[in-house]
This record gives C-alpha cells, sequence and structure tokens, in this order.
C-alpha cells in the first residue's frame, strides 16, 4: 500500500471512529439527563 | 519488505478500528445500556407522564373537591416540585378557575395560572415573582440565601408530609440501612455492599444536581459529612434518592425497592408517628406580605378537610384529620 493511501484510509477511519464516538456519547448523555434515578436504578442489576 | 510494511500499515488501522469500537463499546455499556430500556413500553408505563396530571382534563389521576369555591379576581401563580404534581394539580383543579389553566405544546403556557417547573425552578420563580405560591420540600441553604440577596422573606406553610427515601435495584439483597451507613455510603466511608450485608460488590452511589429537594433532604440528612460527588458512580450496584409518593406512586415502583431505614419502613403510619427517621415536610410557600387575598385562600383551602383530603387521596400524608 503506498503511504498516501495508507494515510487517507487510516484518516477516515479515524475520523469514521471519531464521529460515532462522539455520536453515541452525546445520544448517551442525554439519555442520561432525560431519565430519572428510580428509572435508572429499575434498569441498573 | 512491501509485505512487511503493509502487515505494518493494516496493524495500525486495525488497532484504530479496535480501539474505537472498545471506546464505543464502553459508552455504551457505561452510559446507553442503564437508559436504553427507559425507551421500551415496560419503561415508558414508569415514567412519570406529565400530561396525566393536568387540571380540567377529567384526569383519573387528579383528585379534586367538586363542590369547593372557586377562587375569583386575581389567581395566584402555582409552581412545584415534580414529586408532588399530583397534589397541587388536585388543589387547582378544586378552587381555580378552569381557564386559568392553559397549556401549550411543550407544557404549561406563560400566561397560566399553573405551571410544572421543578424544585430549583420553583424557589427561583418565587422569589423572582414569577409564581405567587409554590409546593416543595424545605428549601436548601443557597434557595434561602437567593431569595435573602433578592431582599424576599418566603413563608412556608406545611400542608402534608412524606419521606424521603433510599432506593436501590430490585435484585440487591440489602433492604435495611442504617441513617449511619447511609452517611457512610454517601460520604465515601463505605464502597462496598458487603460491608452493609450485600454482595461484594462496589456502591454505587447516585444522588442529584444541587437545589433539587431530594439532594436538599440529603444533605440534611448527612449533616456535616461531605457528600463525595456523583461522576465516581459508573460502575457497581447502584442505591439512589427520591421522596417515597415519586416511586410508590408516580412510578408505580416497579424494578427498585425503598429501603427500611434504622429497621423502619417508610409508611403513612411510620410517616405520620415520625417513627421513620427522614421524613420531610411538605409546603406552601409565598412571599411574605403578599397583598393577593386569593393567595391566603388557597393556602387555607389547603389546610382545610377538604385539601387534606386531596393530600391523603393523592398519596401524601395529612398533617391535619381528613
Amino acid at each position: 500500500m503506498k503511504d498516501r493511501t495508507f494515510l487517507i484510509i487510516l484518516a477516515l477511519v479515524t475520523l469514521a471512529g471519531i464521529a460515532v464516538t462522539t455520536a453515541l456519547a452525546i445520544h448517551g448523555y442525554r439519555l442520561w439527563q432525560s431519565i430519572s434515578i428510580v428509572e435508572m436504578i429499575a434498569n441498573w442489576r | 519488505m512491501d509485505k512487511k510494511k503493509l502487515v505494518k500499515q493494516l496493524a495500525v488501522i486495525l488497532f484504530v478500528v479496535i480501539f474505537f469500537a472498545g471506546l464505543d463499546l464502553g459508552i455504551y455499556h457505561l452510559f446507553i445500556k442503564r437508559v436504553i430500556s427507559h425507551h421500551s413500553p415496560g419503561m415508558q408505563k414508569m415514567s412519570v407522564e406529565v400530561s396525566n396530571y393536568v387540571p380540567f382534563t377529567d384526569s383519573k389521576n387528579i383528585f379534586s373537591a367538586k363542590d369547593a369555591p372557586k377562587l375569583e379576581g386575581d389567581i395566584p401563580t402555582i409552581d412545584g416540585a415534580a414529586a408532588l404534581l399530583p397534589m397541587y394539580a388536585g388543589f387547582v383543579e378544586s378552587i381555580y378557575p378552569s381557564g386559568s389553566v392553559k397549556t401549550a405544546a411543550d407544557g404549561y403556557a406563560p400566561e397560566s395560572a399553573m405551571h410544572y417547573t421543578n424544585t430549583r425552578g420553583a424557589y427561583k420563580d418565587i422569589v423572582d415573582g414569577k409564581a405567587d405560591i409554590i409546593i416543595c420540600a424545605q428549601p436548601s441553604e443557597e434557595q434561602l440565601k437567593y431569595a435573602k440577596d433578592n431582599g424576599v422573606e418566603l413563608e412556608m406553610v406545611q400542608i402534608a408530609s412524606d419521606a424521603f427515601v433510599f432506593i436501590v435495584n430490585d435484585s440487591n439483597p440489602v433492604s435495611d440501612l442504617t441513617v449511619d451507613q447511609i452517611r457512610g455510603i454517601y460520604s465515601g466511608r463505605i464502597k462496598n455492599w458487603k460491608e452493609v450485608g450485600g454482595k461484594n460488590i462496589p456502591i454505587a452511589a447516585m444522588h442529584r444536581n444541587k437545589g433539587s429537594g431530594s439532594q436538599t433532604a440529603l444533605e440534611k440528612v448527612m449533616g456535616n459529612e461531605p457528600i463525595k460527588p456523583d461522576y465516581t458512580t459508573l460502575f457497581g450496584s447502584p442505591i439512589g434518592i427520591s421522596f417515597r409518593y415519586y416511586v410508590t406512586g408516580m412510578l408505580g415502583e416497579g424494578g427498585v425497592k425503598i429501603l427500611k431505614i434504622n429497621g423502619v419502613e417508610p409508611t403513612a403510619k411510620t410517616i405520620a408517628d415520625g417513627s421513620y427517621p427522614v421524613a420531610g415536610g411538605v409546603y406552601a410557600i409565598y412571599r411574605k406580605g403578599e397583598k393577593n387575598p386569593n393567595v391566603y385562600k388557597t393556602v387555607d383551602f389547603m389546610l382545610s378537610p377538604e385539601g387534606q383530603e386531596i393530600v391523603e387521596k393523592s398519596g401524601y400524608i395529612p398533617v391535619k384529620s381528613a
């Protein structure tokens, strides 16, 4: 694999990873904020 | 040589993929898995549906006095804590004119005489003059300071009682804690459930944001002991705080268990006779020197036999025999 190709693939994989992680973290934070302690404890075995 | 380089390049890419996959899996297990079932049909049934407590909608969840005389003239704006919504919705439906409560797409309309905020918002609103009566538990030190700094003195009239409760998942074998153990858990002295007769698993001591009714109640239980920060609660089995009716009445108690404190279960009897050690008052709060006579009429109604019957039927403990 050429260096340029490798760097492009690496950049794309990294960007995709950051995007998915950020979206997941925001989604999780919003869910976390939207429920009460009571509901969270009911879910949390 | 090229093959070695290719293997290295593929290894780097694989490492990045595995790194992000691990990170995402961690986020899923620590955050999302614990809250995702909130959106299942079963969990939605347990959620507090504010729309079930809108006065003048023939809601079966609201208990009101049908024959009570309605207020006339300047109708006081009423607000309060989430855990007390059923009670003050009943007061409003009893004595407020039906046209005074107005809803909007995202809750109550700004001109409505009834609002539903929360303890923090309600205390701010009574000081700022956006509410005339609020129904809440005792204020925190910060809330009293905010009133004082703004030159507002608050009158507090106890209209009901409720218990401050500690809850665990219903799979937790622990059913009883002492007040000292509670202080140990929330200060970080007691870190594992096995120290209080449970499984060998860390305690995730969950609490709320400063100024909320239950957090203020927890601060009172803790006395001078500091509460350890909430961000340490990602691992282990949880313990949380709430008010009794919020758990038993509004959420149906599904999946959680209310702990006995010092061997006493929080029931209507143990709260009323004071044997449950962490019971608390529910107050109607208004500004001292309030000029609107309807504020006093509304508070008088809350303490009347009809008002106290609403307190009892809504699931709280009356301060006077209904």
